[in-house]
Parts: structure tokens; C-alpha cells; sequence
């Protein structure tokens, strides 16, 4: 499943160093991961962070998890992947979000 | 200024859904740049839709056609699924109130205490949308559709808060519930799920759904799902070999870039939803509120997707049944793995991969019953506000019709039909019943 508009040919941050590929998916490629996904876009917008996150099926997260930098998962209870995770849910509820986006921040160092 | 107004509604829903998003964004104080760039998207989102949509119909319509004709299967009407209906749902124009009359219902009963649940999920507007306009179809009142709708937001929020501990006792997460309205059908699926725990051994037997699912995983896939089919309908419909193939892979095609079009949709729509909804939490922080929303997080339990994959077959055998018996005439295409009908179960067969399956092969039918009676509403709404073209002859629907029953019996009560009035007192008894039945499983913690 080919990527959207984040795709890593235009993720070149000054300093050669590729941008981190923040991925969230969800049951249907849609409407709740990619909610989260533009409400943690403008949060990184606000503060000037460059990096966004792509909404993906989660069908097809298993293809690419190996180009994935940080996971923000919706879907607990649902497979563990061994890559920096976030929760996402806290994006969709406000509870905890600070936290969450603080831990994001971390793994973006 | 009626003129003004009747010139607006006349440059199409791809230019005037976009000035009325722009409008909304700069009432919850978006940025000019950002209201703007919401707008656009938005038309993007419904142009490409009707792209998506047209290539797809080009595609299938005379395959089911030739299908009807070689094997007088009564398959008239295209399954689209529900991506465009959310497309077309969005571009009637009474559409867009619905997100003030959601958000106001909502906010109304926090304050007045008859509620803890604050339903966030500003996407599945168009869910009340759609029953809107398939009540004003069938009732003739757009009045009475915006009543339908109204009571809707009030159910959600209501099952929603019933649900809860119940919800959490399935993913682990507290202060949130599911307030999408395909739940809504547990209402009906209760007093058959308690026939069920009536027979011994349905209750002993456990099954490992997440191995299943990852035996199965690869049906899930709605390019793979969307080939077979198409494969098969049109080999049926007697085409060779090579045409075949490439009708099924452009079967596949559709099913695939729907959903990627729904995303702009999401994009769009993100920014208000998300002002909308930072505003109304920050209203009742505070209070202990039970966040509403939509159904993915519960997707990592496995069983919803086992169960709708196991379906499948059993969908197109119910579905080839029903139309001899005249009451159907949907082929399950574009929704055919159907979790509308999975997502309720779980919940109240806590989590059952057996009797789960079971209510699913009994409810089906109401969901080809229904997706059939609302094809014509379906049909003539995507033609006054899309550029769809369906031939004649065919109709357009989704299989994935969320609480059907509830929908078609409150269009029929409100346009004062005896059917509809008799369905909806029945559902407001199960309604009782089910909150009954939430309320014991909450006390006496049986919740597994």
C-alpha cells in the first residue's frame, strides 16, 4: 500500500538526516486513525516540529513496519510491534494526551 | 437573498460543501489559511469520490446486468458500501447541521445530568445524516428526518453509558465507550444472545480467535475480498477468463482507493472536529465524562474479524436465498466483510467468538433486508447531490446499513406506516430490557 503525502522523499531535514516516519492505522485506513493522526499534526505544527503522521489500514502496517520509526497504536488489545509505541487513544479522549505527546517527543530526538 | 441561496446550492455540492466548510472553520476561529485549506480538501474529497465511484460503476454495472439476466439472481442493486454514502450523505444539503444539532443534543443533556457520555466522534455525523435523509425519503419531511436523527444522538449516548464497563471489561481502557450507532443493534441481538446462554455448551467452548485471524488475515483485505468477488460475479455473468480478471482487479481497485478517498474526507473535516470537540471538553472538565467513540479501538479483538470473514460465504448464500424470496436484492460487494454486524455482538455476547458468529448468520438477513428497502432513497439521493450515474434498471445501497432495524422502522413510523409504529414500540421495549441487562452485568461484574 503505497504512502500518502508524507513519503520519505520530501522528509529531508537540513543536516541530511532523515525525518522519522510516524505511523497510526486502524481498522479501516480511516476515520479514527486519522483523526488522531491530524490532531497529533498540529500539535507537532504548533511546535514547530516537521514530522507528521500517516494514517494506514492496519492491514497493511504489517508490510511497512520495518520503515516505521514510532507507532502510535489505536487499537489495544491488537498486535505488539517492537517499535517506539504511543497511545494513541489519549489523542482521541484528552486523557493523558500531554503525556503521550511528551513520550512522542522523546523517541523524535 | 432566497436568490443568492438557490444560486449557491446550484454550483454543486463539490463548491458549496467547501464554502460552507470554510464557514465553520472560521466560526470555531481556524486560521483563514487553514479554513480554506479544509474547504478545498473537502471538494477534493467529494470530486474523487464521485471519480471513484463512476469508475466503479462503470465497471460492475453491466457485469450485474449480465449476472441478473444469465443466472435470474434479482442482484440490482450495487453494494457502493459505505464510503460513498458517507460522500453523498455529506453533500445533502441539510447535511452539515447536523453537527450543531449533534453537538447541541449532547451538550444539553450533560448539563441537564441525563447523560456522562460526550461523544467525540464528530465523523459518524454523517451516520445521523443518512438517517435523515432516508427518513425525509420515505416520511417526505425533512422535519421529521432531523426527529429521526435527533433521537439517534440521544440512543447513542444512551447505549453508550450503558456500555461502558462492559466495553472496558473487552479492551482494557477506561472512560471511554463506543457511541457509533452500529451498536445499536445489540438492542435486538440481546434477547436472542440470552436464548444463547440458555444452551449448554455454547458458553464452554473457547476458541483462540487472535490464531484464527492470522490464519484468515489475508480475506480482511479489501483488494483481495473485492477480486474474488468480482471474479466470481463475473464469471457467473458469463464473461471469459481475461475479462474476468480485469474486472475483478478493477473490483479490487475501487475497494481499495474508497477508503483512501474517505481519508480526505477525515483530513478535512479533522481541524473543525477537533475545535469542536477541545472546546466541548474543556467545558465539563471537571466532571467525570465518559468520552463516545468511533468503533476501531475495539478492532484488536480478533473476533470481530474472524467472525466477519467467516460470514462471507454465509452473506452470499443468504443473499442468493432472500432475493428468490423476493426480499432482497443487494449483492454484499463493497461491504461484504461486514463488522457492522460483528461489533454489536461482541458486545453483548461478551466477546463469544461462537455466539457471535450465530447472531451474525441470523442478522444478516435484516441487513440485506433493509440495505434493499433503502436502495431507491439511496438512489435518488446520489443523484440529486453527486454526479454518479446509475443506469436505470439499478440501484445503489450499502450493505453495511448500521442498526437497520432501528432505521427502517422509524422511517416507517414517522411517515405513519403501522409497520414502522409497531417496530419502534417493540425497540423501545428491548431498549429497556437491554440498559436492564448492562446495568446487572455492571453489578454483578459478568462481564466475560
Amino acid at each position: 500500500m503505497s504512502s500518502t503525502m508524507s513519503s520519505l522523499t520530501f522528509n529531508k531535514k537540513g543536516g541530511g538526516e532523515r525525518m522519522k516516519k510516524i505511523v497510526t492505522a486502524c481498522g479501516s485506513g480511516v476515520a479514527t486513525s486519522q483523526t488522531v493522526a491530524s490532531k497529533i499534526d498540529s500539535m507537532l505544527e504548533a511546535e514547530g516540529y516537521k514530522e507528521r503522521v500517516e494514517a494506514i489500514d492496519i492491514k497493511g502496517l504489517d508490510d511497512i513496519i520495518d520503515k516505521v520509526d514510532i507507532y502510535v497504536s489505536i487499537m489495544p488489545g491488537g498486535k505488539k510491534y517492537d517499535k517506539p509505541t504511543i497511545n494513541g487513544i489519549a489523542f482521541l479522549t484528552g486523557m493523558g494526551m500531554d503525556e503521550e505527546f511528551e513520550k512522542l517527543k522523546s523517541y523524535l530526538k | 437573498m432566497g436568490e443568492i441561496i438557490h444560486y449557491i446550492l446550484n454550483l454543486g455540492s463539490a463548491i458549496f460543501l467547501p464554502l460552507v466548510m470554510i464557514i465553520f472553520g472560521l466560526i470555531v476561529r481556524l486560521p483563514l489559511r487553514k479554513a480554506i485549506i479544509s474547504g478545498i480538501t473537502l471538494g477534493v474529497a467529494f470530486t474523487g469520490m464521485n471519480i471513484v465511484v463512476g469508475f466503479m460503476m462503470n465497471t460492475i454495472s453491466p457485469v450485474a446486468q449480465a449476472f441478473v439476466t444469465n443466472t435470474g439472481i434479482q442482484f440490482s442493486t450495487i453494494d457502493v458500501g459505505w464510503s460513498p454514502m458517507a460522500s453523498i450523505a455529506w453533500a445533502w444539503p441539510y447535511g452539515l447541521l447536523m453537527f450543531p444539532l449533534q453537538l447541541g443534543i449532547n451538550i444539553l443533556f450533560l448539563v441537564l445530568g441525563w447523560t456522562d457520555t460526550l461523544n467525540v466522534d464528530l465523523w459518524n455525523v454523517w451516520g445521523k445524516i443518512f438517517t435523515a435523509t432516508m427518513v425525509s425519503y420515505i416520511s417526505g419531511s425533512v422535519i421529521l428526518g432531523f426527529v429521526a436523527a435527533s433521537i439517534q444522538v440521544v440512543l447513542e449516548l444512551l447505549v453508550g453509558s450503558a456500555t461502558q464497563k462492559q466495553i472496558y471489561a473487552l479492551t482494557g481502557i477506561p472512560g471511554i465507550t463506543c457511541t457509533h450507532y452500529m451498536v445499536l443493534q445489540a438492542i435486538w441481538m440481546n434477547p436472542v444472545a440470552k436464548l444463547l446462554d440458555k444452551i449448554p455448551g455454547l458458553n464452554k467452548v473457547s476458541l483462540n480467535a487472535d490464531a484464527m485471524k492470522e490464519k484468515l488475515g489475508i480475506f480482511s483485505e479489501n483488494s483481495v475480498m473485492g477480486f474474488i468477488i468480482g471474479f466470481l460475479l463475473a464469471i457467473f455473468a458469463k464473461y471469459d477468463i481475461s475479462a474476468s480478471l480485469n474486472i475483478a482487479m478493477s473490483v479490487a481497485t475501487a475497494l481499495v482507493l474508497f477508503p483512501m478517498v474517505a481519508n480526505l474526507f477525515m483530513k478535512a473535516l479533522a481541524p473543525i472536529a477537533d475545535a469542536a470537540s477541545t472546546f466541548t471538553k474543556n467545558k465539563f472538565k471537571g466532571r467525570e465524562v465518559c468520552i463516545g467513540l468511533d468503533w476501531p479501538f475495539l478492532g484488536g479483538r480478533s473476533e470481530i474479524w474472524v467472525v466477519s470473514i467467516i460470514l462471507v460465504p454465509i452473506e452470499i448464500g443468504l443473499a442468493i436465498l432472500l432475493s428468490k424470496m423476493g426480499f432482497n436484492n443487494v449483492l454484499p460487494l463493497a461491504g461484504i466483510v461486514n463488522i457492522i454486524v460483528a461489533v454489536p455482538a461482541l458486545i453483548v455476547t461478551k466477546g463469544n467468538l461462537i455466539k457471535m458468529l450465530i447472531l451474525g448468520i441470523l442478522f444478516t438477513p435484516a441487513y440485506l433486508f433493509v440495505a434493499s428497502a433503502f436502495a431507491p432513497a439511496c438512489t435518488a439521493l446520489g443523484q440529486a447531490v453527486s454526479t454518479i450515474e446509475i443506469p436505470s434498471g439499478q440501484m445503489i445501497t450499502y450493505f453495511g446499513v448500521e442498526a437497520p432495524l432501528f432505521r427502517y422502522f422509524i422511517s416507517y413510523a414517522l411517515a405513519g406506516k403501522l409497520n414502522g409504529i409497531i417496530g419502534i414500540a417493540v425497540f423501545a421495549g428491548l431498549l429497556y430490557w437491554f440498559i436492564k441487562e448492562m446495568k446487572r452485568r455492571d453489578a454483578a461484574e459478568d462481564w466475560k
